[in-house]
């Protein structure tokens, strides 16, 4: 098993060959080979968390792989996981799961939507997994190519305008990260550790300065600030967010599920992997603005999603609030604060990813996604009424998303709190505003569109069915299971949190 | 009995297993059900009597408590050490709690499968139940801030599902958002407290916090916006907003009288047993974290003026729930009036004695509401002023009513008089000494008067007098005895009696010397505010060990504080004695005003209301609190300022700011365009074309081969050469 990680980045991308020797009108074969090609996927990263020792903090060399790609350059091929990367390799397998079942609407050229979408499954599992900085790199931009089609493609209305914005602006981000790594293999010495990043963090890059356009700068915080960029427009992080609504309201249901639940995420990710432990000293340095971005974040983010009319832009916003509190987190570098910004990725993938699938149910029957529609009426209204199961799903994904003790989201935002209180003690008074405004605009959505009457456009919508059940219950579980009991999730971070938690210590 | 987690847990985890198996057999086997949620509040309501046996008749001594943990998540690595602790605090007062919420809770049910059995969503009623009182209970059994919180947020779930339990209404939804989102603005600084303790005690167990007070070391300030606030002061005053937010006091009491548009047996489990009882009982836990934050005179302050102030609205209702509602308020204010004075134990009291007899009030309203149905609009009617009369139709009802209007008034022998009049004993002991609290006092004794007014007002509009509508009442079928219609009132209604309380009947020491065991009042002694000093030399492992002491006879008097003097004792004596009598005098006054009113008609409350019509609307608009929070602060402040920013972000920031990149590029790539077509193009590249054929003309000109011409260019330049000129090649 020890090839486990090269089996799990490498299925989907079999199964893209498998799809390709489907015949394109056999739409049924089609959809059932991607559902078990991601199955199969799933059950490999439920196999690598039973495999995982949560005792050894950092990379599992177990695991590991590495093997030269591109040699003249000191390019590896090279794999890992720990407890960071593991619940992110966990959320991924599932969530491509049960986007796949929740694709099953999809009747425009469906062998290449499938295909796109094992593409895209490779290219997240190789982001989350690649240990070399060039590796993460090409994943990083793979990713882009399905993401843009697919939004571009099956998107709604107004999609080319959406995609390109997407692409444009995640590849703006990117240029500024290929700087960085381009930038690190010279100053490292363009060895065999160039571009491995674990060689590369320790904080080695502080003392050292870069000439810029004739004056002296820090290497470690101008190569610093241009990664933040390119990750901060994937998280993505005020000013840099507004591609995200646009993306959302144009993606169709599964891409926009995968687009909050795990792309997103990776913008997290590379703080934690990449940007914050190679330069642990700009890291700390810059702690308090990336606060306040969060901050704002959090509160712009609640009260922008306030103001929307559409289902999607709502939760596209509350996203933006919600990876807030992820930012928040992380600036505070203390052991609550990282988990709880971990637990957080993990969990907002589930709960926001529930609200998505949920929107997703309903649009399938309406067309529409209007709370209220522009010219003043409402787009619904009696949905409790009529739909009784998805009202229930509903309100179990609402609660989870607004963080109600008992539900996943609770334990991460309040871990988050405690890890900022001592350091940002004003940030984390006003932050708890955004957990306030967030209750707020859930419950008014809620109340408009379930509440009432029953609208009569609605009267003709059946509840939800077998399939919609099916791919909602996992997740319904989950916002549940760990919300009261989030140790496994816990266990399986804290030894690596811990590591990066120290080495950050280090330096403030 | 063995206090083990075990043994203690069931009480909390029996409701909650009903209500996770109820959600998925509720639609096929109701009855069963419902079955299931009675008998899993009933199991616990023995349980807790076993307890409350166990912890009071053994007489264990006021600071004994069982403190039992468990690891609920632990995040620590290497040197970081960080465990999540959740368990168990028992002591008497939980004890008490227990009896309480559980008795209560079980009527409250029992009386549910009359009143919610025509429903169509009768089941679905009752998994919120269980859901509700299981988290009651594991409030009521926290060890620590952060599960109180965890259980206090799921109330705050129920109460959202019970009030918007008519789904179908529009209005249910607004309640529901009301209730839910007013508690929140209390619970989010709720949460800051526990945070700011947690991060400064390293723990959040009462026990933690009794010890760290009691060592002092919660003076550090707190550096908020550049001000240096004490944390004692801080996280106190963020923990009481909680209980401002979830007791529905000043100011964010708006959401308890619209909660009534959820079915009333969930009102009387909000107003009563649960909920609002959760807001009272954690500032009790907490009243030394508030006493060493130097809050007291606040929270006296905003009880005060809560106890005053809904009582006053009171008095202008017309619907039955409302009525109550506000009424639920006022008490609430008076208890938390007596944490601020400083009689922890008489607030407790009140606590309890106001869940008994308003859960009697709320039930029995209900009773009344279901036997009157408007067979024109097909619905149930609440308005007072189509009442009248009914106390022939419904005795006992009207028994059950009366007893706890009775109570609720302060007439002796009930036992609000030995609860309430405590606390408004300890309000004046508290004037004379210091002139701060002399205004919370006037308020309560106002609102004392009120209080009677107000009550037998509801009594005499509803059960007296003759029928208002004919139609209505001529509808109305007569009650009959059932179990589980009027036997929960009537038990309730026993309960109303002031002796269970309290040993001597009259409360206040009045009887002292006609009773001379009165002296031994099992709840005086047996809850008394925590000992700080008993704490410090606790390590956080807990005693285990039972102490058990005799009844200690002691002063109903703080024992904390003690008395410095026979003479001061005897002064407090006398106050609470002049008080005891002030107040009876005071509530037999209000009783008798609403007599005048209302059944001999002496005065008309039509001349009160046009001759006072301001006031009249302002107390019938609720003082235009509602107004204020709905209008103004959201419709027209956050509502606007939301649109604002969203479209300052769609509509400015990203067409602009964002967009606007694509026409900085439009304008570098035709720029660069027109450099390309015309300078490189035209002028570089075509220019190099067009000067070779130039040249090419020239020189083809030039080299034309023809000999002659070459001889005359030789000749020319021999010429030019010869004249002076230097050769150009």
């Amino acid at each position: 098993m020890q090839h486990l990680l090269d089996w799990i980045l490498w299925t989907p991308a079999l199964g893209i060959l498998g799809i390709l020797l489907i015949p394109g009108k056999s739409h049924n074969v089609i959809r059932f080979w991607s559902l078990f090609v991601t199955a199969v996927t799933f059950l490999m990263t439920i196999l690598l968390y039973c495999q995982f020792d949560p005792s050894i903090p950092g990379m599992q060399e177990y695991f590991s792989v590495k093997f030269p790609w591109i040699e003249q350059f000191h390019i590896y091929y090279s794999l890992g996981v720990d407890g960071i990367s593991l619940p992110m390799i966990l959320l991924t397998g599932l969530l491509f799961f049960l986007c796949i079942l929740s694709s099953w609407t999809i009747t425009k050229s469906v062998k290449s939507y499938f295909a796109l979408f094992l593409m895209l499954e490779a290219s997240v599992f190789g982001v989350f997994m690649a240990l070399d900085f060039f590796l993460f790199y090409v994943f990083w931009e793979v990713m882009l190519i399905p993401m843009f089609f697919l939004i571009g493609i099956w998107g709604g209305e107004n999609r080319e305008y959406a995609a390109v914005k997407f692409f444009l602006y995640t590849f703006a981000g990117s240029v500024l990260m290929l700087v960085g790594l381009i930038a690190l293999y010279f100053v490292s010495g363009e060895n065999a550790d160039s571009f491995n990043i674990l060689a590369l963090q320790g904080g080695k890059f502080g003392a050292m300065t870069i000439k810029l356009f004739g004056a002296d700068w820090n290497f470690g915080k101008i190569v610093f600030i241009g990664m933040f960029i390119g990750f901060a427009i994937k998280v993505p992080i005020f000013p840099f967010h507004t591609w995200l609504p646009h993306a959302h309201v144009q993606a169709p249901t599964a891409v926009s599920v995968i687009l909050a639940g795990v792309l997103l995420k990776m913008g997290t990710y590379g703080f934690l992997r990449i940007a914050f432990p190679i330069f642990p000293e700009a890291a700390v340095y810059f702690s308090q603005g990336i606060a306040w971005l969060g901050l704002i974040n959090v509160i712009y983010g609640a009260l922008c999603a306030m103001a929307q009319n559409d289902m999607k832009k709502l939760i596209a916003y509350s996203s933006v609030s919600h990876m807030g509190f992820v930012m928040l987190g992380l600036a505070a570098m203390t052991t609550q604060g990282v988990n709880g910004a971990v637990l957080q990725m993990f969990n907002h993938g589930t709960s926001t990813s529930m609200m998505f699938l949920m929107v997703g149910v309903l649009y399938e029957r309406s067309h529409h996604r209007w709370i209220v529609r522009p010219d003043g009426t409402k787009g619904f209204g009696g949905l409790y009424t009529q739909l009784p199961i998805y009202s229930i799903v509903f309100i179990i994904s609402m609660f989870a998303s607004m963080g109600l003790p008992g539900l996943s989201g609770f334990i991460s935002e309040a871990l988050i709190f405690l890890g900022i209180y001592k350091t940002f003690t004003t940030i984390t008074v006003l932050a708890l505003v955004g957990l306030l405004i967030g209750a707020a605009y859930l419950l008014w959505m809620f109340k408009r569109m379930f509440f009432g009457d029953v609208n009569p456009a609605v009267v003709e919508y059946h509840d939800m069915n077998a399939r919609e059940i099916f791919y909602m219950a996992p997740l319904c579980v989950a916002v549940v299971l760990f919300g009261v009991y989030p140790s496994p999730l816990l266990n399986m971070m804290k030894a690596s949190v811990g590591s990066l938690v120290s080495l950050m210590a280090k330096f403030q | 009995m063995e206090y083990s987690l075990s043994t203690i847990l069931p009480i909390v985890l029996l409701p909650f297993f009903a209500f996770v198996l109820n959600s998925f057999i509720v639609k096929k086997f109701t009855k069963t059900a419902v079955t299931i949620s009675c008998l899993a509040i009933f199991v616990p309501f023995i349980y807790a009597l076993r307890i409350f046996i166990d912890f009071v008749f053994n007489k264990y001594s006021a600071d004994y408590y069982i403190h039992k943990t468990f690891t609920w998540f632990d995040l620590s690595s290497g040197s970081q050490i960080f465990k999540v602790q959740m368990g168990i605090y028992l002591d008497n007062m939980s004890a008490v709690m227990l009896l309480m919420v559980t008795g209560v809770a079980f009527l409250i049910h029992l009386f549910s499968t009359y009143y919610m059995h025509d429903d169509p969503r009768y089941g679905r009623f009752f998994v919120y139940l269980s859901l509700f009182t299981s988290a009651m209970l594991g409030l009521v059994l926290s060890d620590n801030l952060f599960s109180v919180f965890i259980f206090w947020e799921l109330m705050g779930f129920c109460s959202y599902s019970l009030i918007g339990f008519y789904y179908e209404k529009e209005g249910a939804g607004n309640a529901s958002i009301k209730a839910f989102m007013t508690t929140r603005v209390g619970d989010v600084f709720f949460l800051l407290g526990i945070v700011a303790l947690w991060t400064t005690i390293g723990s959040v167990t009462y026990v933690d916090i009794y010890k760290a007070i009691a060592e002092n070391s919660l003076n550090s300030p707190v550096f908020l916006f550049g001000l240096g606030i004490p944390i004692a002061t801080f996280a106190g005053f963020c923990i009481f907003m909680g209980t401002i937010g979830k007791s529905a006091q000043f100011p964010l009491q708006v959401w308890l009288p619209d909660a009534m548009f959820g079915p009333t047996p969930c009102s009387a489990l909000i107003h009563a047993a649960t909920m609002v009882a959760a807001g009272v009982y954690l500032s009790l836990r907490m009243y030394p974290l508030m006493d060493a934050g130097g809050l007291l005179e606040a929270i006296a302050y905003i009880g005060g003026i809560t106890a005053f102030g809904a009582a006053t609205i009171a008095l202008v209702q017309t619907d039955i729930k409302a009525v109550l509602a506000y009424s639920t308020i006022s008490q609430l204010g008076y208890m938390v009036l007596g944490i601020g004075v400083g009689a922890y134990n008489a607030s407790l009291m009140h606590l309890i004695t106001h869940a008994v007899f308003k859960a009697c009030l709320f039930l029995s309203a209900g009773s009344v509401i279901h036997s009157l149905h408007d067979h024109h609009t097909h619905t149930a009617v609440q308005e007072m002023p189509r009442m009248g009369g009914l106390r022939k139709k419904l005795p006992y009802t009207f028994l059950a009513m009366l007893f706890c209007t009775l109570a609720i008034s302060g007439v002796p022998l009930f036992s609000a008089f030995v609860s309430k009049d405590r606390i408004l004993g300890d309000a004046l002991v508290m004037a004379t000494r210091s002139s701060v609290y002399l205004i919370p006092a006037i308020l309560g004794l106002c609102g004392a008067f009120l209080t009677p007014f107000y009550m037998f007002r509801m009594m005499f509009l509803t059960f007296f007098g003759e029928p208002r509508d004919a139609d209505l009442f001529k509808h109305a079928h007569h009650e009959t005895l059932s179990f589980n219609r009027n036997i929960p009132l009537l038990i309730l209604a026993v309960f109303t009696l002031g002796f269970w309380y309290s040993g001597s009947l009259t409360g206040q020491g009045i009887g002292d010397k006609v009773f001379p065991d009165s002296k031994y009042e099992w709840f005086q002694v047996l809850v008394e505010k925590p000992v700080l000093s008993k704490f410090t030399s606790r390590t956080t492992t807990p005693l285990d060990v039972p102490e058990r002491k005799e009844f200690i006879e002691s002063s109903h008097y703080d024992p904390e504080r003690g008395f410095a003097s026979e003479e001061e004792e005897h002064e407090v004596h006398h106050i609470h004695q002049m008080g005891a009598i002030a107040s009876i005098i005071i509530a037999l006054s209000g009783i008798f005003l609403a007599y005048c009113m209302y059944i001999s008609k002496k005065f008309s409350p039509a001349w009160w209301t046009t001759t006072f019509s301001r006031w009249t609307a302002a107390l019938r608009n609720r003082y235009y609190f509602d107004h204020f929070y709905v209008d103004v602060l959201i419709q027209k402040g956050l509502l606007q300022l939301n649109n604002f920013l969203a479209w300052i972000d769609m509509g400015l920031y990203d067409r602009y700011a964002v967009d606007g990149w694509s026409k900085v590029l439009t304008l570098f790539y035709s720029m660069s365009r027109w450099f390309d077509n015309i300078v490189v193009d035209s002028i570089l590249v075509d220019g190099t074309g067009i000067s070779v054929r130039f040249f090419n003309i020239v020189l083809r000109t030039i080299q034309n081969g023809k000999i002659q011409f070459y001889f005359l260019v030789l000749l020319l330049v021999l010429a030019g050469y010869v004249l002076g000129f230097k050769p150009v090649i």
